[in-house]
Formats: structure tokens, C-alpha cells, sequence
């Protein structure tokens, strides 16, 4: 399976004469952007360095914002329909005010507070009236927007919710033929494959009909970021499977269960905003986030959890102590990270992923 | 298992260990040499010296654990395992009713949490800094011109220890050489700089908590001064090994010990 680069395929994607809208992480109406033909593109990733944003940013901002900032000023090229901030914390919602106010980029910026809390009345009212004045927006830069265009964007958002829901159902039960760093090489470009490009790589993903060879130890990692290449490939290296996940650039982009066809898109996109995994940014219950966890830890027999902490991240932060006290509580093995997404384990780390594994090990071997 | 023997060697950041065993979980030798600029090249030196010291032959070790920061260098090996694990074996064997290992090394420091069969339970590590390990001590001892071993004395004489507010290495150097440019006494200088790893060793212990005894290994369990003030912080007394810098060599030769026992009982694939 192929999966391009992502600067490589964004920049041919834009001199192609693709509209492409720089959308920040993390949760965002990506269907009414492309029933406007334009692209969302998620700039969190690339570039490796920060020298540019530095100047602009404190030094206990998380990483993910600073490089967001970086790509913003250091590509210009690439992004062409404008930036999209969607309140996933304080630190993006700032960011979006220094972009449009401070630091002043040539293209619109625009915002998308998601609402904090989950399904009621007032929350859902609210999702929908965003939507709308989202739409509007649009509408006033791009015209009115065509109902069946809508509708089709919204049925290929489905389907491509019904591929990656049975890719993490076969990943749990080992019937995926990827291994860690494939998988999350697979999660990770609908950050910025077109919408079509993303569904026929799903399509063809294998998915086994009988369990393959179990691994050595299986373990769940939750948090923002999938650990960094490096360490996806130490895992598979160690015989360690990561058999589920909870992490916003993960399933907590993935409805818990299915959901019917779309028939009214704006219905649709408000169902399925509130039928997503509980997450800290949307200011989730963290008696249910637990729930969440020790459920798909059952599910897919994972030994032990792995936390990958962005470094400053404070919503992370604040669920983080009181996840981990209560499952050590509940004597599920527990790992905590905390990366700055550098490109390179340290020795320490390093070290840190292969006691923990050995630990799972010894949990397994009669 | 007659005639069967058994080795763990440990290339740490500061000194390489290695402890051979027969089959019996017998301890024949043990020995202990600077780790230098190259790891695999003060693993073969110690290993050999290990082996001298027991009188026997390479050809007749049955198998060898590498572990510590440079286990991946030790060609020889037959496994790596990490020092965490060979830290909580080694000082299961030592002392049996072991709980909890505080392992105080070279580069960085651990808690673990052992079962009794000294299988690791659960971890801490500190950060990616030289805080509460033997690096801080070896730099402050060179900042006070003093050795090692003048750097472990308990405090001896009236008076305060000097305070040293920082746990980091850079920072906690500077308020040494402005409480020496004050005439402080030495002596509360080491003994503040004592009190300093021990309330680093203390935030990470309360992060996993004290299960059943409590065994003190690494190099920096022979300094005196600091277990005195780690025993009164945690109000118990703690297991400290004869040799405390070989504890995870000694956990590494029960694991290759170990792991050719199971084998045995797996038989051949
Ligand atoms: S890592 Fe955390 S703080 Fe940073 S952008 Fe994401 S949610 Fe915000």
C-alpha cells in the first residue's frame, strides 16, 4: 500500500489548482468543505523544525500549535482557501486570533467553536447553529451551497467511518495484516488525502479472514499523537501489537458504533459529532472516558496502555493524573510518555518501552 | 545443571558490572570497571576479568544477559533485558522480601515495584535529566573539590544543612558556588546536596508508592549521608546490598538463568 508524502501530495494537489484549506486538528464540519470542492488539509505535522514560530509563541505552548504556526509561515505555497481554527483548546483558539490579528496571513482565517460537554438539548442546538453559520460563511466566499453536494460529501464521510471502524474492529481481534507503523501511516492520511484518494486506500486494505499470529504482548496507547515512527517500529521490532487506541489523530475521530446512510446532512453531521468517543477537548466526562478505555481495553485484550503526552498539553494534562491513578488502581499496567513529537527516541525512552513490554511479557508467559 | 554457569553484564553510563553465577543461583564473581567511551569494548574487559576471577573459560558461560544503557553493544549475549528488570531479580535474590528497588545510578534513577518473585510490577524513571542521579553528585563533588567517598559523610557537625533549593544539576551547581563564595561549611553544602537528590528520589517514590521492603542498589548506595536522610524521608531502613553497583548484573545472570530453565522445560521448537 502507497501512501504518499504528505507535503508532496498537498503541493501537487495545489498546483493542480485544488482549492486546499489549512484546517488545525482537530475536530471540524470536513464534509461542508468538500461539498465546496475544497480540500481540508491538516497542518499539525510537517515541519520537522521550529525556528520560525519560536519568535511568535511562549516557550510551554505545546508543540503541535508551534508547528502549526511554522507551516503557516513557512509555506505559504501550499494552502490556498484559508485557515481553519477549530477550538480544540485554548492554545488553537489563541493561535487563530495571532494568526488573523498579529501576524496577519494574506488568506481568510476562520473559527469553529465545537461545543464543550456532551448530547443534550442546548449542546446539540448549538452544534447545529455553528454548522449553519459555517456554512454561511462559505457561502459568502463561495455561493450558495449545492444541497446534493452536501448530501454526497456526507455519504462518503460515512463510508469511509464504515472502513475504518471494521480496519479497527480487524486490528483487535488480529485480523490486520499491518503492523504498528503501517497502521497508523493508514489513520493518519485522511490528514490529507483528498476524501476519494483516502477511501480507495481503505478499499484496499486486507483484512484477514482468520486471526493471523498473535503478538508476543498487546497494548492500547491513548493520548493526542500515535507514538512517533521510531517508536511504532521498536514496538513491532519488541513483538508488541497495538491492538487499540485512544487518541484525538486516532479513534476518537471514529464513531463508537455505525450510523445509518445519511439522509439529512446537517441531522448527520450533528448525530455524529455527538456519537464520538469521549475526549478531553470536548470537555468529556472522564467517568465515561474511563469507561471507554477499560472497555476497548477488554475488547482487544491489551495488557497495558501506553500514555503519549503531548509536552504542554493541558487538556491531555488534566485527565491524564486521574486516568492513570485509576487503572494502576485497577492493576492495568501503565506507561506514561511525555513527547515534545521529536523524530528520535531517546536512550531513556527507549528504555522506558522496553521494560514496560517486558512487563507485558511477563504477564503472558505461563 | 551441573557444570552450568551463567552471566549478566551491565554497561552502564559510568561503570560496566559483570557477576557470574553457577547453576545454583551461586554468586563466583563480580566485577566492576569504568564503562570509558566504549561500552563493548569494557564488557569484553570486564567479562574476562569476571571469568579470571571464577576460573573458568568463556566456552563454559551457558548464557549472558547484556543490560544497562549499552546492553545493545555486548555481541557476546546471549539476550538483553533492561536494567529495570535485572535491578528488581537482582535484588529479589539479595533480599527476597524485597518490594520496591530504589536504583540510584550513574545517568538516571528508578523505582520498581517487584512481586515476590521479583517479576517487575510496575516503574518510574526519572526525566531526561541528570537530577537525583550519580552524574549530580560526581559534578558537585568535582565543584567542592572533594572525592566520592568525602561526599558521602552523614552530617557530622553543629549546625544546618546548607539549602539547595534546585534538583537540577546546572541550577543546584550555581547555588553551590554562591554558597561557598558565602564561607558555608563544606560540610552543609554536601549535606544539602544529599537532602536534594533524596527529596528527588522522594517525588518518585510517592508517584508508585512503597510496597514491602525497601532494597537501595546503584553506586549512589554508598554514599552514607544520603541513605541516612533517604531512610528517615521514607521512616524505614533500607536493604543495601554488599556490592549495590552489581545489582542488575547480578538480576541479568538469574535471568539468563532463567530464561535456559525454561527453555529446557519448552524443549527444543
Ligand atoms: S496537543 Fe493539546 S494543547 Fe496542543 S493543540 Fe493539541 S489539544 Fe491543544
Amino acid at each position: 500500500m502507497m501512501i504518499p508524502n504528505r507535503k508532496e501530495y498537498l503541493k501537487a494537489l495545489a498546483n493542480s489548482g485544488q482549492k486546499i484549506m489549512g484546517v488545525l486538528p482537530a475536530l471540524y464540519p470536513r464534509e461542508l468543505l468538500w461539498a465546496f470542492d475544497i480540500h481540508a488539509a491538516e497542518i499539525w505535522d510537517p515541519p520537522g523544525e521550529i525556528l520560525h514560530a519560536n519568535a511568535h509563541l511562549q516557550t510551554t505552548i505545546c508543540p503541535i500549535v508551534k508547528r502549526s504556526l511554522e507551516f503557516i509561515l513557512k509555506e505559504p505555497d501550499i494552502i490556498n482557501a484559508g485557515y481553519l481554527f477549530p477550538h480544540t483548546c485554548d492554545s488553537l483558539q489563541n493561535l487563530g486570533t495571532q494568526v488573523k490579528d498579529l501576524i496577519g496571513v494574506s488568506l481568510p482565517v476562520y473559527t469553529f467553536y465545537n461545543p464543550k460537554g456532551s448530547f443534550n438539548n442546548t449542546t446539540t442546538r448549538y452544534y447545529r447553529d455553528i454548522l449553519q453559520n459555517f456554512q454561511l460563511s462559505m457561502e459568502a466566499v463561495y455561493g450558495p451551497l449545492a444541497p446534493d453536494k452536501f448530501l454526497a460529501a456526507c455519504v462518503l464521510s460515512h463510508k469511509i467511518d464504515s472502513h475504518l471502524m471494521a480496519i479497527q474492529q480487524a486490528r483487535m481481534t488480529d485480523h490486520l495484516s499491518l503492523n504498528n507503523a503501517e497502521y497508523f501511516k493508514l489513520m493518519r492520511a485522511q490528514e490529507y488525502l483528498l476524501p476519494t484518494d483516502y477511501l480507495s486506500l481503505l478499499e484496499q486494505v486486507d483484512i484477514l479472514d482468520q486471526p493471523g499470529e498473535s503478538p508476543r504482548a498487546r497494548m492500547m496507547v491513548s493520548g493526542i499523537l500515535p507514538p512517533t515512527p521510531e517508536i511504532l517500529e521498536f514496538l513491532d521490532e519488541l513483538g508488541v501489537s497495538i491492538v487499540a487506541d485512544d487518541l484525538l489523530a486516532g479513534s476518537r475521530r471514529i464513531p463508537k458504533f455505525p450510523m445509518d446512510a445519511p439522509v439529512s446532512p446537517l441531522d448527520y453531521l450533528t448525530d455524529r459529532f455527538f456519537i464520538l468517543p469521549p475526549c478531553s477537548t470536548r470537555g468529556g466526562d472522564l467517568d465515561e472516558r474511563l469507561h471507554h478505555l477499560s472497555k476497548h481495553m477488554n475488547a482487544s485484550q491489551a495488557q497495558g496502555i501506553l500514555f503519549d503526552i503531548v509536552k504542554f498539553c493541558e487538556p491531555e494534562l488534566f485527565d491524564h493524573r486521574l486516568l492513570v491513578k485509576t487503572l494502576r488502581g485497577k492493576n492495568y499496567p501503565v506507561l506514561t510518555l511525555e513527547t515534545e513529537l521529536e523524530n528520535h527516541i531517546s536512550g531513556q525512552d527507549k528504555t522506558r518501552i522496553e521494560a514496560f513490554t517486558e512487563l507485558l511479557f511477563e504477564m503472558v508467559s505461563p | 545443571m551441573a557444570d552450568l554457569y551463567f552471566a549478566g553484564v551491565d554497561v552502564g553510563s559510568l561503570s560496566t558490572d559483570v557477576s557470574i553465577i553457577d547453576h545454583s543461583g551461586k554468586l563466583l564473581s563480580e566485577t566492576v570497571i569504568p564503562t570509558g567511551v566504549n561500552g563493548s569494548e569494557a564488557a569484553e574487559v570486564a567479562f574476562d576479568s569476571a571469568i579470571k576471577l571464577a576460573d573458568l573459560s568463556r566456552e563454559v558461560i551457558t548464557a549472558i544477559t547484556a543490560t544497562g544503557y549499552g546492553r545493545a553493544s555486548v555481541a557476546f549475549a546471549t539476550g538483553k533485558t533492561t536494567e529495570i528488570s535485572c535491578h528488581g531479580v537482582g535484588a529479589h535474590q539479595l533480599f527476597p522480601k524485597t518490594g520496591t528497588v530504589i536504583d540510584i545510578g550513574g545517568q538516571d534513577s528508578k523505582v520498581i515495584q517487584i512481586d515476590s518473585h521479583g517479576r517487575m510490577l510496575d516503574f518510574t524513571m526519572n526525566d531526561k535529566c541528570a537530577a537525583g542521579t550519580g552524574r549530580f553528585l560526581e559534578v558537585m563533588a568535582n565543584r567542592l573539590e572533594l572525592d566520592l567517598d568525602e561526599l558521602s559523610s552523614p552530617l557530622n557537625i553543629e549546625g544546618e544543612s546548607a539549602p539547595i533549593s534546585s534538583t537540577c544539576t546546572v541550577f543546584a551547581e550555581s547555588e553551590v558556588i554562591s554558597l561557598l563564595a558565602k564561607h558555608t561549611p563544606r560540610e552543609h553544602i554536601v549535606h544539602g546536596l544529599q537532602r536534594s537528590i533524596v527529596n528527588r528520589i522522594w517525588s518518585m517514590v510517592a508517584s508508585i508508592g512503597i510496597e514491602g521492603e525497601v532494597t537501595l542498589t546503584g553506586g549512589v548506595a554508598h554514599n552514607r549521608g544520603l541513605v541516612v536522610l533517604l531512610e528517615e524521608k521514607l521512616g524505614l531502613t533500607l536493604n543495601i546490598p554488599e556490592n549495590p553497583q552489581t545489582v542488575g548484573a547480578l538480576g541479568g545472570a538469574h535471568i539468563a538463568r532463567r530464561a535456559y530453565q525454561s527453555s529446557l522445560e519448552l524443549g527444543p521448537n
